[in-house]
């Protein structure tokens, strides 16, 4: 029964899901490490995405146009983010940051609630799926989903594009030197909040991406976020917070324990399993495989 | 005595500043000459960093306010008043630290840049010539030790040109190589570019040096200014502050 072949097919698997999950744990992980804050209405953003691309693909688009709506459903959650940084964070964020994180939390689990209702209000708590006819990819013997196989390599595209930005531009130095002294940007000239705009829209642009992207698979309802959410933190905690190999890594290695936990033991379960590496790397190393405890310099 | 006339590179008029019960600044008023070097001295707890931290918009006064160059920077942000030219450092250095030494100064250099001034390839390598840190160019930062970290942040304030300079106590625990460098660094910018600095410094030596006039702070208000020689011979700096007459 452990034939080659099912091992092989539950890797790839393994690894097509983690990838999707590790962008969630990205834009987490990446407003935490500029702007100091944990963004619980990730998930609503994840939502907004798969709505955004359900409704451009069923009402507008049309299903082979399904890249193009990924494209502007990413767009479109970008947008909010940037709105609301603007109009529900940065007036946090003016005051003393004694608090900061605080306020953020009641703020951001508000905008939860308020996304959530809108969705239920406005969809219903009916399931939709934007549907995908995309083949069946045959990997030597064994086939794949193709609209699984379309989320990774955008995922993928899309973790170049952010490692790119990051790393190679103007933009990408000025939020790596904020995640590392909010201070010293400012003593240097930058306008932090204008910094933490941008990182808010991408974050919550790579939950809204993860979305659309999913949205084939996991469906579209207004409660869609919470799992992936979950998922997204799971992922946090095992891979350090703030750290983005972490989070890449970590991602990954859920989706590989979820996947085999599924095919092997049992796939009830496979929500679970997760949480049982949790438990093992809070016990083995409290900060994550890549947190640091403490920042210096 | 015409204080309305003069146009001074920096100027705190009456601030204010309380932290709970502690009355940091009180009635502080000052002013500094275009292209002076004045010295900052005084007791610790009299004020000094809180005095700077309100001049760069690190904290808002409870009253008064700050003029560079004849402008008020009432209601600045901090990044605001660092591209009006107010650059400062700080006591406990905030660098980038898992950047390099490279990044560090090309961070400081775009934070600013005006389009004319070239893609700061150049002014990166010459300053990593003159703070002479260049078998550490690619090394982050968190990994110098203090003195060399306290001179790139003091090099970073200096990759683009900038009115004025208020740091706070760039010297403390440095060595005497890099302390050295680091004074030659304040007097050939002052020289070259006519920059205004205050600095805030416990180093008589070093403040006799690069200081023609002193201003002395206690107790959260301005005791004393004049030459070091002047301030040092007075009753109550000897007391409150130097426990014994210089020299």
């Amino acid at each position: 029964m452990f034939s080659t072949e099912l091992v092989v097919q539950t890797f790839i698997s393994g690894v097509m899901i983690g990838v999707l999950y590790a962008l969630m744990a990205l834009g987490i992980t990446f407003i935490y490490s500029i702007m100091r804050m944990i963004n619980w209405a990730m998930g609503e953003f994840y939502m907004i995405g798969s709505y955004l691309q359900y409704m451009l693909v069923a009402l507008v688009l049309g299903p082979d146009l399904w890249w193009l709506a990924i494209l502007i459903s990413t767009a479109g959650v970008f947008v909010m983010g940037l709105v609301v940084q603007w109009g529900l964070l940065k007036p946090i964020f003016r005051k003393p940051p004694e608090q900061r994180d605080d306020y953020a939390t009641v703020v951001t689990l508000a905008l939860l609630l308020f996304l959530r209702s809108v969705a239920t209000g406005l969809s219903g708590p009916n399931q939709y799926s934007p549907g995908s006819d995309l083949p069946i990819i045959m990997v030597g013997p064994m086939p794949l989903a193709g609209a699984r196989v379309a989320a990774f390599l955008f995922a993928l595209a899309a973790l170049a594009l952010f490692y790119v930005v990051l790393r190679y531009t103007w933009y990408g130095l000025a939020l790596r030197a904020t995640s590392q002294s909010r201070v010293g940007v400012q003593t240097a000239g930058i306008d932090v909040l204008a910094v933490d705009r941008l990182a808010f829209g991408i974050g919550v642009a790579l939950a809204g991406l993860a979305g659309a992207l999913l949205a084939p698979v996991f469906l579209v309802y207004p409660t869609n976020g919470l799992i992936t959410t979950v998922k997204g933190f799971e992922i946090v905690v095992i891979g350090g917070l703030g750290s983005i190999p972490g989070a890449l890594i970590a991602g990954v290695m859920l989706g590989l324990i979820e996947s085999f936990g599924a095919a092997f033991v049992d796939s009830s379960y496979q929500n679970i399993y997760g949480f049982a590496l949790v438990l093992a790397i809070l016990v083995l190393k409290p900060n994550g495989l890549f947190g640091e405890r403490g920042r210096e310099a | 005595m015409a204080p309305h006339q003069k146009v001074w590179a920096l100027e705190t008029i009456g601030l204010r500043k309380r932290f709970g019960g502690l009355l940091a600044n009180n009635d502080v008023s000052l002013t500094v000459d275009q292209g002076e070097v004045r010295g900052l001295i005084g007791p610790n707890g009299a004020g000094k960093t809180t005095l700077v931290n309100l001049v760069t918009g690190v904290h808002a006064a409870d009253a008064g306010e700050v003029k560079l160059a004849g402008r008020s920077l009432r209601g600045c942000d901090m990044h605001e008043i660092a591209r009006m030219g107010l650059v400062r450092s700080f006591q406990v250095t905030r660098l980038f630290g898992s950047m390099t030494v490279r990044e560090n100064l090309m961070t400081a250099f775009l934070a600013r840049r005006s389009p004319e001034a070239g893609d700061g390839e150049e002014r990166t390598e010459s300053m990593i010539r003159v703070t002479t840190l260049g078998h550490l160019a690619d090394t982050p930062a968190k990994k110098l030790s203090g003195g060399q970290r306290a001179l790139l942040q003091m090099a970073c304030g200096f990759m683009v040109p900038s009115s004025c300079y208020v740091l706070d106590e760039p010297f403390a625990g440095i060595n005497p190589v890099i302390k050295d460098a680091m004074i030659d660094m304040i007097v050939d910018v002052n020289k070259r570019t006519g920059a205004t600095f205050l600095v805030v410094s416990h180093e008589m030596a070093v403040i006799r040096r690069l200081c023609p006039q002193v201003t002395v702070m206690m107790e959260g208000r301005v005791a004393a200014q004049g030459t070091l020689d002047e301030v040092a011979r007075l009753p109550d700096v000897i007391s409150g502050y130097l426990g014994k007459s210089l020299e």
